[in-house]
């Protein structure tokens, strides 16, 4: 009786056992892989969590002269994409015909239809862009919130708004300045070569040089020099989308560290490619978006805000970037301005 | 007695904190490095694989990037004399330590000999340099590999079937590399087909002669299943091409080696080993990670220049990469 109450017990305790592991398991798979959230186990936002009305007010302060600097390139067909990427418009045109137009005013009108991927040109990533395995931003298991259509969780109408503080970092002046820049010959003005690392000590030289100290909620723009080919598109394509200069996965995690809620560079990636380790993929993406919750700014225009810095020692500026409230999308194409 | 082991643990922790001291001044300091190359001349390929001169250099300029290295690099352009003379030329300059890729024996024999006057160390990188450790593939044992795939791909798809195995690639080449690997694959394969004859189709160094070759072997050899090993992966590509001209999928499967890029691409530059193709009759080839040499080679080098002495021969990790593992083993980067 003794034994086969102990067996009854072990027996019961072992399915109890399991019934609580099961659920459990698939959550601590997420928490071995992706950091939590600052910001609790239910947020959606992100890192544009920290944009409060203060920060607001206080980036306000920067629009001193009234000048707005252009921080998106023109999206049209024939910049660099990749392989299966598209972005195509159709124009439709009605009542245009003689006859056709619409009462005695003869009105007629005109409308577009996008065929376009959301990530192309410039273009912000949202938190649900980069997951691993399964495992998205806040430890979340992903595979249960996708649908055919888009995400149910994380979709880009989450983000809380952009009205910060920008700043830019000028890597080309800083790698000038210690003598170590190496550049592309197929750039028409000084870039770092694909596959320069920028450091976080470059990136702390580039704030010193103009005296910027990064504050909480700060949106972080990094110039390269390699958007130069984006523009020269399409006759450099294929050498943009090769490799590019970026971010060491170690200055991503200082830029986390540093509290922003957006990472930009005139790249296609904003990190090092080819990446520091080959068997790793793209590291700073996971970083900033999967454990932090951190945009990703991909394609700015980087060159006229940094040679506006170089003219007025000011770096930094009131960002001017809004997000469509596009439901479930993993990211979509900006505009971006600096205003001082 | 009980207290031994704590004493024993003090000079443990002392070397501990010995070394982590002696690892953070080599980290500070930067040691100039030369790398001598086999060939970078455009269209030589090396080590009987895809790979080229240009990709070997551009893995060294990767791994340096975070590495304590000032690097310089030489090309031997597949020449003994000019093997000697860049060799002279890194000894005037003082590098630190030298990296040899040079096939020939008797041109490292004099580098070796040059370099130990000059008190420099080596790296042999493929081919062995009197006195210096070797890094470099297990030819064999890649072979092995790709022979082991062909036989538990026979067992377990076509059991009790009639088999015949086929080699196709520069079987007349003379080095060691060639019939290492057709050692191996015949190893490999006959642990689980131990009586498995193996056909040999020679491409004589024309990689694309294996559409050829093997279209004329396929029209004699039918109703038998064929597991084709190929030396190299264009000659792969080849091959496919001939077994599906003549539509033999069904009978036909192929493991190559050397996972280079005329067999994987990326995301959009799509090639025959892809997540999306895995009806293949490519079933995968043996990585000989030569477009990675560079970022295990540095650190041994570090490692020699660290005082540490390193093994003899340090072999290259080799692994069977296939529509379900590649992207893993070679991330792509083509998408943003």
């Amino acid at each position: 009786m003794r034994i086969t109450g102990l067996a009854a017990f072990i027996g019961v305790s072992v399915v109890s056992l399991l019934l609580q592991s099961a659920p459990a398991s698939a959550e601590t798979d997420c928490k071995a892989l992706v950091q939590p959230s600052p910001f609790g186990p239910d947020d959606q936002i992100g890192a544009t969590n920290r944009v409060t009305p203060a920060v607001t007010k206080a980036a306000a302060a920067e629009i001193q002269t009234g000048v707005v600097t252009p921080m998106a390139n023109e999206l049209v067909d024939g910049v660099p994409l990749f392989g299966t990427r598209f972005s195509k418009t159709i124009l439709t045109s009605f009542a245009t015909l003689p006859g056709a137009e619409f009462g005695n005013n003869k009105l007629s009108y005109m409308e577009d239809t996008y065929l376009s991927q959301s990530h192309v040109g410039t273009h912000i990533d949202g938190i649900g862009h980069i997951g691993v395995q399964d495992c998205y931003y806040n430890q979340t298991p992903m595979g249960k919130y996708v649908t055919q259509n888009y995400l149910k969780k994380f979709g880009i109408e989450n983000i809380k708004t952009f009205a910060t503080r920008g700043v830019i970092i000028d890597a080309v002046r800083v790698f000038q300045a210690a003598g170590k820049l190496k550049a592309n010959p197929a750039c028409k003005n000084p870039c770092l070569d694909a596959g320069t690392l920028i450091t976080e000590a470059d990136l702390q030289a580039g704030l010193k040089m103009y005296n910027v100290t990064l504050r909480e909620a700060d949106a972080v723009f990094i110039n390269t020099g390699w958007g130069d080919l984006f523009r020269q598109w399409p006759a450099q394509n294929a050498t943009y989308n090769k490799g590019e200069p970026g971010i060491s996965e170690s200055a991503a995690q200082w830029l986390a560290s540093e509290k922003v809620v957006a990472v930009g560079a005139d790249t296609w990636a904003v990190e090092v490619v080819p990446g520091e380790r080959e068997d790793i993929a793209f590291p700073v993406h996971k970083t900033l978006i999967t454990d932090n919750g951190i945009h990703i700014i991909e394609n700015a225009r980087t060159d006229l805000i940094a040679d506006a810095a170089a003219k007025s020692s000011r770096a930094t500026f009131f960002l001017s970037m809004t997000v469509p409230k596009a439901v479930g999308l993993t990211g979509t194409f900006v505009n971006i301005e600096a205003i001082q | 007695m009980a207290s031994r082991p704590v004493l024993g643990r003090r000079p443990f922790l002392a070397g501990l904190l010995a070394c982590g001291l002696s690892a953070a001044r080599a980290e500070t300091k930067r040691f100039r490095i030369a790398l001598a190359n086999l060939d970078e001349t455009p269209g030589v390929t090396l080590e009987g694989l895809g790979f080229t001169g240009s990709e070997v250099r551009s893995s060294f300029q990767l791994a340096a990037r975070t590495l304590s290295v000032d690097m310089s690099y030489y090309d031997n352009a597949g020449d003994p004399a000019r093997a000697i003379a860049n060799a002279e030329t890194a000894i005037a300059a003082k590098v630190d330590l030298l990296i040899e890729y040079n096939a020939d024996a008797r041109a490292n024999d004099e580098i070796a000999r040059r370099l130990a006057a000059a008190a420099i160390p080596a790296i042999a990188l493929v081919d062995p340099l009197p006195g210096a450790p070797l890094y470099g593939p297990d030819n064999r044992a890649a072979g092995r590999i790709a022979g082991r795939a062909l036989g538990a791909f026979a067992r377990e798809t076509w059991p009790d079937e009639q088999v015949r195995g086929v080699l196709i690639g520069d079987l007349a080449d003379p080095g060691p590399a060639v019939s290492d690997r057709v050692h191996g694959i015949t190893e490999g394969v006959q642990e689980s087909l131990p009586s498995l004859k193996l056909a040999s189709l020679d491409t004589g160094g024309q990689s694309m002669r294996a559409d050829a070759l093997l279209t004329r072997f396929l029209q004699t050899q039918r109703g038998e299943r064929l597991l084709i090993a190929t030396l190299d992966d264009l000659a792969a590509v080849y091959a496919k091409n001939a077994i599906e001209m003549n539509r033999r999928q069904t009978d036909c499967v192929i493991v190559s080696q050397g996972l280079d890029p005329n067999i994987h691409g990326g995301v959009s530059e799509k090639k025959e080993i892809d997540p999306n193709n895995r009806s293949s009759v490519v079933l995968g080839s043996v990585a000989y990670y030569v477009d990675r040499y560079g970022y295990d080679v540095l650190p041994l080098a570090l490692r020699l220049l660290s005082g540490e002495t390193l093994p003899p021969r340090t072999v290259t990790r080799h692994k069977l990469v296939t529509a379900t593992n590649v992207f893993r083993e070679y991330p792509p980067y083509d998408m943003n």
